[in-house]
């Protein structure tokens, strides 16, 4: 039996990540779009949100759309403190076994290109199993880069493939991270893609700092934030 | 498929036993049709039917021709695939939106059929759905502020926007199970175009 205080305790704090009201209590199964010009530390902000559910307990999911699963792998043990910890790799780049993680705790699979959307799904469904079948309960997933999926296909299939997605993630209770660069798409491509997610975390460089704040999650958008 | 009309399910079974026995479970239901063999089953195909059960072996043209020819129509109707083994992901790859493996019960043929017809129901929501957004971008890429906040059609465009999200979170037909997942998304690559 679920009381309040279990019900506070199943929602993902970003917080410590983050540190906005707006993330301290999300819930299970939102999608949150990352959107900042090049440059600005989105990869490097969702690997510290995933290494912080890695920290949790939680499964992982990467999905990348340009970089290598072991290069993928390789870059996110610099953001994670423990040795093993559910992981699951989905790369873009086709079949290739040469590149793949030594580490054969991670599972991995391969979709032909960032235009295989069969082949996406294949790898999430896959991957959501295997770390189910290893006793995780629930997980972030992150995709990298969404720029890349619109170069691939149009905006009508990503805004679809989008929304899909956060329902899928949704009903398996995970948190989704989805990242694209602001400055290679009009306004109204960002708008449109924008409307598929749950709330967004919006990535500015002024002067050469760099501030986040968070839209969508709470009814006024946070203040803000040097990151 | 109008609201008022039962939906069209097309049975495509060489061997009439079983093709009537579908039949039997079915017609309370559907409008059915059936098909004894492939060319048949191309003859019967039109804008009304909405999911066809095709068996994967067949004398003359094989299951996998008809589904072939079935995707190069205009049809965009469902197409289950019956077979007697067990099949893989691979076998929503090909382009069949579920399978049914033999010999099929009745709940769950039952089962697979409104499934499909559900998707349907998704995908429709879903198009319609980013068509808004689309609508709503383009009001917010031209206007002002001021000139949003004075626009009816703004305003009932947000509104509707916010009904069809609703709409969608209560369909789960796109992402009800695994193979749901897959074959909604295999669908999105194709372009499908409704």
């Amino acid at each position: 039996m679920a009381t309040n205080t279990d019900r506070s305790g199943t929602m993902y704090d970003l917080s410590s990540v983050l540190d906005v009201d707006a993330l301290e209590s999300v819930r299970p199964g939102t999608s949150i779009l990352i959107s900042g010009p090049a440059m600005t530390g989105k990869q490097g902000l969702v690997y510290d949100i995933l290494a912080d559910g890695v920290a949790a307990g939680e499964g992982t999911v990467i999905l990348s759309t340009g970089d290598r699963a072991g290069t993928i792998v390789e870059e996110f043990d610099e953001h994670v403190a423990t040795d093993s910890f559910p992981l699951a790799v989905i790369d873009c780049a086709g079949d290739a076994t040469a590149s793949d993680p030594e580490d054969s705790d991670v599972f991995v699979y391969h979709a032909s290109s960032p235009g295989d959307l069969t082949g996406i799904g294949i790898g999430i469904t896959e991957a959501l199993e295997t770390l189910h079948d290893r006793g995780v309960q629930r997980g972030r997933l992150s995709l990298s880069s969404l720029s890349t999926m619109l170069t691939y296909t149009d905006r009508k299939t990503v805004f679809k493939l989008c929304h899909v997605l956060s329902s899928r993630l949704d009903a398996a209770d995970y948190l989704g991270l989805f990242t694209i660069d602001a400055s290679a798409h009009d306004e109204q491509t960002l708008q449109v893609i924008k409307q598929a997610f749950d709330g967004m975390i919006e990535i500015r460089e002024r002067e050469g700092v760099r501030e986040a704040r968070v839209r969508g999650l709470t009814s006024e958008p946070s203040e803000w934030l040097e990151l | 498929m109008s609201d008022s009309d039962p939906p069209v399910v097309l049975i495509v079974e060489d061997e009439p036993d079983v093709a009537e026995t579908y039949n039997l479970w079915l017609q309370d239901e559907y409008e059915v049709r059936m098909a004894g063999n492939g060319s048949e089953a191309l003859d019967l195909l039109d804008d009304d039917v909405d999911v066809v059960l095709l068996d994967r072996m067949m004398p003359g043209l094989s299951g996998d021709e008809v589904l072939e020819r079935i995707r190069k129509s205009d049809s965009d109707c469902r197409v289950a695939m019956v077979t007697a083994v067990e099949p893989d992901f691979d076998i929503l790859e090909m382009g069949f939106d579920s399978y049914l493996t033999k010999p099929i019960r009745s709940q769950e043929l039952h089962e697979t059929v409104s499934n499909l017809l559900e998707r349907s129901t998704y995908d429709d929501l879903l198009q319609q759905y980013y068509s808004l957004v689309e609508k709503q971008a383009t009001l917010e890429a031209t206007k002002n502020s001021a000139e949003l906040a004075e626009s009816d059609e703004y305003e009932r465009l947000t509104e509707r926007v916010e009904e069809l999200k609703g709409e969608l979170s209560g369909t789960l037909g796109g992402v009800e199970n695994d193979e749901d997942f897959i074959a909604t998304l295999r669908e999105l690559s194709n372009g499908d175009e409704h």
